[in-house]
């Protein structure tokens, strides 16, 4: 089976990176496959986080504590490290040398005397509380180009509690009433940034449960947060210094804050004050719980997405793929499933590119919905047949398609059925789909090389998601759509007098 | 280590592996009368090994008319053709794997298994207990070898089929857990040591909390994740600090500020790094070789302050120290002495 899939994606990028040798290779079927990697016997395989060493080696962090390194070459696993607490994100340095956020601390872990195992364990930062609430996960690191660090805090749960002996400056202030999130000690349901030279400022908040931060290209910085209170769906922010992103609790250690419990704040005065999603995954229909955003940095090795976020999806077998653009200078975009079965496992948590271009998925259930395992997916050089983008205009939408369609069924307005919707920004759990309406296509065009489609909408509304099933589009060469429903944020609508 | 896992209460799979020194992981487990059991052998010696289940008492015959069929041992996996082999796994080279399934016996009893390949019956065995009962402390137990009577799973043997596996490879003291322990602060480091001693050191609080001789610990609940909980102590605790904090630069009664560093593995020992009122700290905690209690390896190597190391007489312990002088119950350690020095702590 595995030689099988290895000829076959041989054979993919043969067929992707010289044409005239088409003849003699079959085409795959698919575009991707997913493959599982195997671990080892008694490693309860709850995966906290993934990434590749200089070298070319994964590792892994598990959340019993180990650090494992697999070889993909000779596909042995070594362990690296031992005993952290609970570790959801690692950073490679060096091939002897990573980062770990742990539970109660960002960790730097070395092999000084070169036998494979670390000896020595540094905190690079413990500077911020911890009740021992089970809900106070710590999620990252991510570096920017300046060597900054970047991590996320959880807020705190009240399905659990506060110890009886905390690390942190303990204030209740932060507390809501009956099931909120909530954050007592510094700087849960932040996003803080660690200088190069040490220091962990406060950068962002207003976070439920931020389980996933990342980078695009450009240099932007990106976390999800997951449906729950305050949050009616699960959602990707742009994350920009000094924000606060809507969930309250975190607000009491913002600098200078007077205006008491953030939770008896008037809902108006809460909803001007924050920074809305760039992209809402509405719940049940894109991701029930969101994990990292991971930027396709292959350059074309995974296929046509470069650029764009891939974002792990915990609740079913699902990784999901995000397209940005700005839009009255903010970023919005569109969200669409990538992998959806396939073999693919639930409990998609840790998202990792490998040199060879393949994406590496690690799963984890921990008392959740999810599964246990590493898969990995491989792009077989097949071109898929999906949709590249999907950018808003003045009057409704532009696709761009992977490949050319066929006129036929793309200019067949059966073929795009949308619908718009909003989600209630409230302290209840969750928010129904608000304002759910079909919103008919007046107009179909298609550009020349038969790629982008412009669909013109009757109506186009700021704060609702638009949701497009689309129906039985076809490729020029016959080829059915991968994934055929995708859901565009209207964050802001394009200026028609600002010209494009 | 192995793994059972219950799927009803009558069906029960179990995981042996034959590791180095001619030995089973498992050395026992239970299932109930009539029970389905499934058996996952699995060779990860360098060695070949076979599993034999007998009759109860049966195991030496059993053995010795495998040593008996001579030239024919081994076409026939050298298991004898005799009415006590009740079930068996054949020779199985290293690396390779092989399940059975059986129906346990409606009569009660201690079935073994063992190893029939010539020489290694005598030592290589385990005990399959057919019982509504449980099964007696592992120390006690005449069915098992008699080097794994101290078997560390004793206290989650004895939790039926609950035993869980808990890593892919098997811990052997010192080894640490950072993880959530009672009594102390949520960066608590829980630390396993030769000799049966166990302590928690408190990355929050950069001190000893306390100390516990026995087994170590049981993560089974925090490890199932998704709610508040903590790792078990599975001891008796003979140590616990009652200061506000034991070293204090200068004069008894100042309390320092502290700043955990991390720590670094020496020969697995982690050596803890801290400061207080930013003076650098290395400490090491080593059992004492009869396991009675502690020996705290200090380094102060930079300080030009007189330190003191504050103890209680109510901590459960009686100390003795490498340097200073001791004051009632504080030890005095000039900068020179502070630089180096052990405390013993013994439990009273």
């Amino acid at each position: 089976m595995k030689w099988y899939l290895l000829i076959l994606s041989l054979a993919g990028l043969l067929v992707f990176s010289d044409c005239s040798s088409q003849k003699e290779n079959p085409v795959p079927k698919e575009s991707y496959k997913v493959e599982s990697i195997p671990t080892p016997e008694g490693l309860t395989v709850e995966t906290g986080g993934l990434d590749f060493l200089p070298d070319g080696r994964l590792v892994a962090c598990f959340l019993r504590g180990e650090v494992m390194i697999y070889d993909p070459k000779t596909k042995k696993w070594s362990l690296f490290a031992e005993g952290l607490h609970e570790p959801l994100g690692v950073l490679a340095i060096s091939n002897s040398e990573i980062l770990v956020m742990q539970r109660p601390e960002l960790t730097r872990i070395k092999d000084t005397n070169g036998d494979g195992e670390a000896d020595l364990y540094e905190t690079v930062t413990d500077d911020f509380g911890i009740t021992g609430n089970y809900h106070e996960f710590a999620y990252g690191p991510v570096k920017d180009k300046e060597g900054n660090l970047f991590i996320a805090l959880n807020s705190s749960s009240a399905g659990g509690g506060v110890r009886p002996e905390v690390r942190g400056r303990l204030d209740t202030l932060g507390r809501g009433a009956d099931k909120a999130m909530f954050s007592v000690v510094p700087y849960r349901g932040w996003i803080m940034k660690l200088t190069p030279d040490g220091k962990l400022l406060p950068y962002a908040s207003g976070f439920r449960s931020p389980n996933g931060i990342g980078f695009d290209l450009k240099g932007d910085l990106f976390a999800t947060d997951n449906q729950g209170d305050w949050e009616g769906t699960s959602k990707l922010y742009h994350i920009q210094e000094g924000n606060f992103y809507g969930h309250p609790a975190s607000l009491i250690w913002k600098k200078g804050w007077n205006k008491g419990n953030p939770f008896d704040l008037p809902l108006q005065e809460l909803d001007s004050m924050r920074t809305k999603a760039a992209v809402l995954f509405p719940q049940d229909i894109i991701a029930n719980s969101p994990s990292q955003p991971l930027c396709d940095v292959t350059e074309g090795k995974f296929g046509p997405f470069a650029g764009q976020l891939f974002v792990g999806e915990m609740n079913s077998a699902r990784i999901v793929r995000v397209m940005l653009e700005k839009v009255d200078g903010e970023l919005q975009g569109a969200c669409i499933p990538f992998i959806d079965g396939k073999g693919l496992r639930k409990g998609n948590n840790r998202l990792a590119f490998a040199p060879d271009g393949s994406l590496w998925t690690g799963q984890v259930a921990y008392g959740w919905g999810g599964d246990h395992g590493i898969q990995r997916i491989v792009f077989t050089g097949k071109q898929p047949a999906d949709i590249y983008s999907m950018n808003l205009t003045t009057k409704g939408f532009d696709l761009t398609f992977t490949q050319s369609v066929n006129d036929a069924t793309a200019l067949n307005p059966d073929n795009y059925k949308f619908r718009n919707y909003y989600y209630e920004y409230h302290k209840k759990y969750g928010s129904a789909r608000m304002d759910e309406k079909p919103i008919p296509v007046t107009d179909i065009k298609i550009s020349g090389d038969h790629k982008k489609v412009s669909l013109t909408l009757a109506t186009l509304q700021r704060g609702y998601v638009y949701q497009l099933n689309l129906g039985d589009i076809r490729t020029e060469s016959g080829d059915s759509l991968d994934n055929k429903i995708i859901c565009y944020t209207v964050k802001n609508l394009v200026d028609a007098g600002a010209g494009k | 280590m192995a793994q059972v896992k219950a799927h009803t209460s009558n069906d029960t799979t179990i995981l042996i592996n034959a590791v180095g020194g001619l030995q089973y992981d498992l050395v026992r487990f239970k299932v109930k009368p009539g029970a389905k059991v499934k058996i996952i052998f699995t060779n990860k010696d360098d060695m070949s090994h076979n599993l034999v289940i007998t009759g109860p008492g049966a195991r030496l015959k059993v053995v010795n008319a495998a040593i008996a069929l001579g030239n024919d041992g081994a076409k026939m996996n050298y298991i004898p053709k005799l009415p006590e082999v009740l079930w068996s796994v054949p020779i199985l080279a290293p690396g390779e794997t092989k399940t059975i399934t059986f129906t346990a016996p409606k009569k009660e009893g201690v079935y073994p298994y063992v190893c029939t390949y010539p020489g290694h019956g005598f030592v290589m065995f385990g005990a399959m207990y057919v019982t509504d009962q449980g099964m007696p402390a592992m120390k006690d137990d005449p069915n098992i070898p008699p080097d794994r009577k101290k078997d560390m799973n004793e206290s989650s043997a004895h939790k039926d089929h609950s035993t869980q596996r808990a890593h892919s490879y098997r811990e052997v003291p010192p080894y640490l857990y950072r993880i959530f322990v009672p009594d102390a602060s949520p960066a608590a480091i829980a630390v396993n040591l030769p000799h049966r001693v166990s302590y928690c050191w408190d990355a929050g609080e950069c001190r000893l909390r306390y100390a516990w001789q026995g087994d170590f610990m049981d993560n089974t609940d925090i490890w199932k994740g998704h709610h508040d909980s903590y790792g078990n102590i599975m001891g008796t605790i003979f140590y616990r600090d009652k200061t506000a904090f034991p070293l204090q630069p200068d004069q008894p009664g100042n309390i320092p500020t502290v700043d955990f560093k991390g720590y670094q593995l020496i020969k697995r020992y982690p050596e803890f790094r801290y400061t207080i009122d930013g003076i650098e700290v290395y400490e090491l905690i080593k059992p004492k070789e009869n396991g009675t209690g502690l020996i705290r390896s200090f380094r102060i190597p930079k300080t030009s302050r007189t330190i003191w190391f504050v103890s209680d007489a109510k901590d459960g312990v009686s100390y003795q120290s490498s340097a200073g002088k001791w004051i009632n119950n504080k030890l005095k350690l000039l900068p020179d002495e502070a630089r180096q020095f052990t405390i013993t702590m013994t439990k009273k």
